[in-house]
């Protein structure tokens, strides 16, 4: 019985002895971290679907009454190098009445060919990081500044909603998280405890021979570490599972990626260990 | 190795009160090869001189050497290097519960990282010395006393620890038991290991190189 297979030995008697309160420890921590893995699927599938709305989101510059066809190619030449613009696009009379007939069905200017009175504009589409209302709010008091544009007009109100929701559901994700991280804590070190507290005359007795306290909690943190990141792997199994009997048409859902389920079973795995440690603690002093 | 001071107990003071500690002013210096036989009542402090000796318990004042270490809190390393090193039966000495009595005796030499095959071969020679083969898979609890006292002489031998700590020896064992321990406890203090005996009595069987000690009043006399 070498020390490493002392530590295994003591591993599986600690399991063995106990499987109630590893399977219930292993059960309740599954349970915790699948409600993580749904609060974090539905955060990334919000924030697709966030980043979505927003890259339609256009601004529009309307060409003042007194600027004359020949004057229109500088002025998108000037705005076009504004910061944070991507592209811009110029709408004229005739295109606009096109775009009316498209949204009605019906041409409403028939027989006033010779006087158009539609507006000339520019719409003007935004680079994603200035998709925010500071900057597109900056972008809009700067064309106005232009003599040539008579109104700029954007979904200003709109943005700052959305903005303001993004922002509530990352604060509750980031709660949860938070909530989660120490209810797992608090639980694995409670079931080290129930686990170790049968064994306090043999840890007393070991330690009396000498043996190191890294020696002794090498076990529970293994134990801490296992059932942790089975628990986080249990989790995105039942994941797994659910995305294959569920499918949505209008919501195309987000799932992390492996490499991302990897680093999370592998921080859970390491959460266990201290749990572990926190756990024995008190006996090895 | 004879005459090197193994344990060193010098003006130890322990408990609450200078004048009504366990121990007032003990000394105590026990040598490789030599037995140390300390007799005394219920509640004397042989159990607590234990505790000092293996850094369970740590003395109020004074010093406490074992092995050239100074046993004092937070020397968790030094603390671990001596326990290695003493070999303890009875008193605060018990078996590991969840160990089967091969796992308990080999467990010293399991702390100090022995190879496998010199592990096993010590193991054999210490279950056939105490007729213990047929227990080795046995659990501590499936143990009669006599039993559960000879795993921890065993335990207490495999390793060649240099110095043994026996509290009541005897207490419990029938007289042919109590005979082929004191056998094995002459053996070990001929072979240079220091022995410290803690009895309520003075034991029936002679030691070589001994001293007897009775604990009153905190003190050694």
């Amino acid at each position: 019985m070498s020390r490493l297979s002392h530590i295994f030995r003591e591993l599986g008697r600690s399991l063995y002895r106990f499987p109630g309160t590893a399977l219930g420890a292993l059960l309740s921590l599954a349970l915790l971290f699948l409600l993580f893995d749904l609060f974090w699927i539905a955060a990334a599938t919000t924030e697709q679907l966030y980043t979505r709305l927003i890259s339609q989101l256009r601004m529009e510059a309307f060409v003042a009454e007194h600027v004359i066809d020949t004057e229109i190619p500088p002025l998108q030449d000037a705005i076009a190098h504004t910061e944070g613009i991507i592209a811009i696009e110029y709408i004229s009379r005739e295109k606009a009445r096109e775009v009316l007939h498209e949204m009605l069905g019906t041409d409403l200017l028939i027989g006033y060919d010779s006087a158009n009175p539609l507006p000339r504009s520019f719409i003007i589409e935004f680079e994603s990081d200035a998709l925010n209302s500071e900057d597109m709010a900056s972008v809009c008091e700067g064309l106005s500044g232009f003599p040539e544009i008579a109104e700029v007009t954007y979904s200003q109100q709109w943005l700052k909603n959305a903005e303001a929701t993004r922002v509530i559901i990352k604060r509750f994700g980031l709660a949860l998280g938070v909530f989660i991280l120490l209810t797992a804590i608090i639980s694995s070190v409670n079931n080290i405890r129930l686990m170790t507290r049968a064994r306090t005359e043999g840890f007393q007795q070991m330690r009396l021979l000498g043996a190191g306290r890294l020696f002794l909690a090498f076990p529970f943190l293994i134990e801490g570490m296992l059932i942790s990141g089975l628990s986080a792997a249990a989790g995105w199994l039942a994941i797994n599972y659910g995305s294959h009997q569920i499918s949505l048409t209008q919501i195309e859902i987000v799932y992390p990626v492996i490499e991302e389920i990897v680093i999370f079973c592998a921080a859970a795995a390491a959460l266990g260990a201290i749990s572990g440690y926190l756990g024995i603690r008190k006996l090895l002093r | 190795m004879a005459d090197e001071i193994v344990a060193d107990i010098q003006n130890v003071y322990l408990g609450a009160a200078r004048n009504e500690g366990i121990f007032r002013n003990l000394n105590l210096t026990l040598k490789a090869g030599h037995t140390a036989i300390v007799t005394g009542g219920p509640g004397s402090g042989k159990t607590s001189l234990t505790a000092l000796l293996t850094g369970v318990g740590f003395a109020d004042e004074g010093l406490v050497e074992v092995f050239g270490e100074s046993l004092r809190p937070r020397r968790i390393w030094a603390i671990n290097r001596v326990r290695r090193m003493i070999g303890g039966v009875g008193g605060i000495f018990g078996l590991v519960p969840s160990m089967t009595v091969a796992e308990n005796i080999a467990f010293p030499l399991v702390i100090t990282g022995l190879s496998k095959r010199r592990r096993q071969a010590k193991l054999l020679k210490m279950l056939t010395e105490f007729s213990l083969l047929k227990k080795a898979g046995d659990y501590p609890r499936t143990l009669t006393r006599v039993e559960h006292t000879l795993v921890q002489f065993a335990r207490a031998s495999i390793g060649d620890q240099p110095l043994l700590i026996i509290d009541e020896p005897s207490a419990g064992l029938d007289q042919a038991t109590t005979a082929r321990i004191f056998e094995f406890l002459i053996k070990a203090s001929l072979s240079g290991r220091a022995l410290l005996l803690l009895c309520s009595d003075a034991p029936a069987h002679d030691l070589p190189n001994s001293d007897i000690y009775h604990i009153s009043n905190g003190t050694l006399e």
